[in-house]
């Protein structure tokens, strides 16, 4: 991990931002987690509101009640209220060509699913957690930043703000609102600060 | 990959940098930190919760786990 050095601190944050979000839309947060959230500072900017409310949602959450709550979101009796998947969200089904595009691409950076995972790799938490072992160089050397940009182009872009957004605007979200609203806002910085960077 | 003129270095970012100091992503580091330094050796163990997770398929072998944010 010595090439850890070499990432901007930015770039850091960006990566750190990216597993949170893989983190707790993978599964709910345990108690551990909650405490650490429960310590997020607000702010004015859309990021620290986000955040100001995400702490606010993680005082009045217990383990219990995320983990119903994570259950109905995105598990639910055959299927939960949303389907997080980028194949879903682009052609109405699961495990279409933004699925196989997907993995193809994770052939080429020699990244693979986990043993024990059964989701398709298209979902919003594999992907936002290959973004950060991108940044900060899990899967090799970190990526240079225009093939983030260019894989967060190809996978991401095109629908996860409007999943985080659709999250945000749940009836069965309590604690999982200002996810949502934190992913939305996140997902608008990375487009825009790519743009600056090309 | 070859590199690009200026989009993997130091050079030529300064915009994109003030604005991501901007935006505010640096009160996450603050309010876990503590936690990142105390759980380090989770990234090699093969642990991974349930979701997601991914592992290098040659070079490296090692295991990638989510709650190490």
């Amino acid at each position: 991990m010595a090439q850890r050095e070499e990432i901007l601190t930015e770039d850091q944050y960006r990566a750190q931002f990216y597993r949170l979000l893989g983190r707790l839309l993978a599964c709910a947060p345990d108690a551990e987690l909650l405490s650490r959230l429960r310590d997020l500072q607000g702010g004015a900017n859309a990021i620290e509101a986000a955040f100001g409310a995400l702490a606010a949602a993680a005082r009045t959450a217990t383990p219990d009640t995320v983990a119903e709550e994570f259950q109905d979101l995105f598990i639910g009796v055959g299927r939960g209220e949303l389907v997080p998947f980028a194949s879903y969200y682009l052609t109405g089904f699961l495990n279409e060509k933004p699925l196989a595009r997907l993995r193809q691409e994770m052939a080429q950076h020699g990244v693979e699913r986990a043993a024990g995972v059964s989701e398709p790799e298209d979902h919003i938490a594999s992907l936002c957690d290959m973004m950060a072992g991108f940044i900060v160089g899990d899967f090799g050397a970190p990526m240079p930043l225009a093939e983030q940009s260019a894989f967060f182009d190809r996978h991401i872009r095109s629908w996860a703000g409007r999943f985080f957004e659709d999250l945000e605007a749940s009836q069965a979200a309590r604690f999982y609102k200002p996810v949502g609203a934190l992913g939305r806002a996140f997902m608008e910085i990375e487009t825009v600060a790519f743009q600056m960077a090309a | 990959m070859t590199k690009d003129k200026r989009k993997d270095g130091d050079t030529g970012t300064a915009p994109r940098r003030d604005f991501l100091k901007l935006a505010g992503l640096g009160a996450l580091a603050g309010a876990t930190a503590a936690a990142g330094t105390a759980r380090p050796a989770k990234a090699a163990s093969a642990e991974t919760p349930s979701g997601s997770g991914y592992r290098e398929t040659e070079h490296v072998k090692k295991a990638y786990e989510l709650s190490r944010f």
